[in-house]
């Protein structure tokens, strides 16, 4: 009787367990580096890094905003709209409450320099606002998500177009292989500053490993519902299409 | 709509100097980072978590449950830096697999018990930051600060139209649901879709109708807010400046004399 209730015990121990370890898991946001989880001289060596995107933006952004200032409330309401997308729930398959990066809808949308700047902003407000990533991160979160992950994601955009591939199939690709490559970029940001016992490389390839399941089907879906939004805005919406695509032309 | 916003406006700290509070939870949260060790982290988390629910007035509750926010990167991330495949097994625990050992040592344990103590402490600091002081506040530093014009500004119109978002976010998919917009996994994908061109559209007309308005009543490139100044108290800087200092020796000393 004894050894029957201990056996029991354990399995509703393990149980609990598992219950903990899935009710944890399903909170799955795009790869924000929490705060606090790189060492001081890696934050100070990304934002080093992001500077020149940065000031490139910023000065694109001022010479955009000089020509034309009515266009300084369109800039701020795309930024808030990358926060807004980034910020709902979006439909998982699991049912657990997953968020897509929107910052590659963003390049498309309004390319990549625009981006950088815009996504900083988010990225700030993100963290004070909703708890995702950090101050101390930001550096490292903002060349993820909003340089690496745009630019990649507006390289294959424009090849795509170049090269006469589907619509439909260069946006979804553009997405979501961006979405990947950011995945793939922050992974490579914690492998250096953390790697007990094994070598960079091993380091790497077990952060790829473990966010893998949460990452990968995100990036998909990510691609889809951007080919959705960009497909609905060009049945809807052409002439403000073609006001946002004023500022494409004009930086 | 956005919990801590809402939390923040509400808080006892709220009318305190935003210079003093920003400047507190900086330091520390650089110090924190900076030292990494489990003690510094452990002070830090106590101090940060007992004065914004203590002396801000936060729930208990809710600051618990927000803490929990980043754990499931924490949890994912410490498998990654504890956990090993490896031929020979390590000291701490070993899990045969075939030819191959999951194993962990010892050290590495300590290693990422140090490094979740220093993350959730950070976070602390982030929060208490986030939990006194509302966005507005914080940019008024940030322009003392001397950030650029242009992007206190762009931050601050953001800030307004996420409202503007969420609200006009939250009535589409209410609507939706009222229409069986997310009976099946395929409808719901669309119903997204949807949301997300008709919250672009909304946005790009919300924004032309703005700056009319806004030049309507003479907008020349730079908004104008009176803020509220609340004059930092001696008695509390100097608090600061004491507990900061006194943390920054017990880090030093914890890692180069023990």
């Amino acid at each position: 009787m004894s050894k029957r209730s201990k056996l029991e015990k354990r399995i509703l121990a393990l149980a609990a367990a598992f219950a903990l370890t899935f009710g944890i898991v399903p909170n799955v946001s795009a790869m924000h580096i929490m705060e606090g989880y790189l060492p001081g001289g890696f934050c100070i060596a990304w934002g080093v890094l992001c500077l020149p995107f940065l000031i490139a933006g910023f000065l694109s952004i001022k010479k955009t905003l000089n020509e034309h200032r009515n266009l300084i409330t369109l800039l701020a309401m795309s930024g808030a709209f990358v926060f807004v997308i980034s910020s709902l729930k979006i439909p998982s398959i699991t049912g657990s409450c997953s968020h897509m990066t929107g910052t590659g809808l963003g390049a498309i949308l309004f390319g990549p320099s625009a981006v950088s700047i815009l996504g900083l902003i988010v990225l700030l407000f993100q963290a004070i606002l909703l708890g995702h990533g950090g101050l101390t991160t930001i550096g490292a979160n903002t060349f993820s998500m909003a340089i690496a992950g745009p630019f990649v994601t507006y390289g294959i955009y424009t090849l795509c177009k170049k090269v006469g591939v589907n619509k439909r199939v260069g946006i979804f690709l553009a997405a979501s292989l961006g979405d990947l490559f950011t995945y793939c970029v922050t992974a490579f940001q914690m492998a250096p500053a953390h790697h007990a016992e094994s070598t960079i490389g091993g380091a790497f390839v077990k952060f790829l490993a473990v966010f893998a399941p949460t990452q990968v089907p995100l990036a998909i879906i990510e691609g889809i519902i951007t080919v959705l939004i960009v497909m609905g805005l060009e049945t809807y919406a052409k002439p403000e299409l073609r006001a946002i695509g004023f500022i494409k032309e004009a930086k | 709509m956005i919990t801590i916003d809402k939390l923040c406006y509400h808080s006892k700290l709220r009318y305190e100097n935003a210079g003093e509070k920003f400047a507190f939870a900086v330091i520390t949260l650089c110090i924190c980072v900076m030292s990494r060790s489990i003690a510094v982290a452990c002070i830090v988390l106590a101090v940060t978590g007992i004065l914004a629910v203590w002396k801000g007035g936060i729930p208990v509750s809710r600051y618990l449950r927000f803490l929990t926010v980043p754990l499931a990167f924490l949890f994912l991330s410490t498998i990654a830096i504890m956990f090993n495949i490896k031929k020979v097994p390590l000291d701490l625990f070993a899990i045969p697999v075939g030819n191959w050992y999951i194993t962990a040592s010892t050290d590495s344990f300590f290693y990422a018990l140090q490094l979740i103590l220093t993350a959730l402490a950070a976070v602390s600091c982030l929060y208490f930051l986030s939990f006194t002081t509302p966005m507005p506040d914080i940019l008024e530093v940030l322009r003392k600060l001397h950030c650029p014009g242009l992007l206190i500004e762009l931050m601050l119109l953001i800030y307004r139209f996420i409202f503007i978002l969420l609200d006009t976010a939250s009535a589409i998919s209410t609507s939706q649901n009222c229409r069986l917009g997310n009976k099946d996994y395929r409808t719901s994908l669309k119903s997204f879709g949807l949301l997300g061109s008709v919250l672009m559209i909304r946005a790009i007309t919300r924004s032309n109708k703005l700056y009319d308005a806004m030049e309507a009543r003479c907008y020349d490139g730079r908004i104008r807010v009176l803020s509220e100044n609340q004059p930092p108290r001696k008695k509390i800087i100097a608090a600061i400046a004491v507990f900061d200092t006194a943390l920054f020796i017990f880090a030093i000393w914890r890692k180069f004399f023990s």
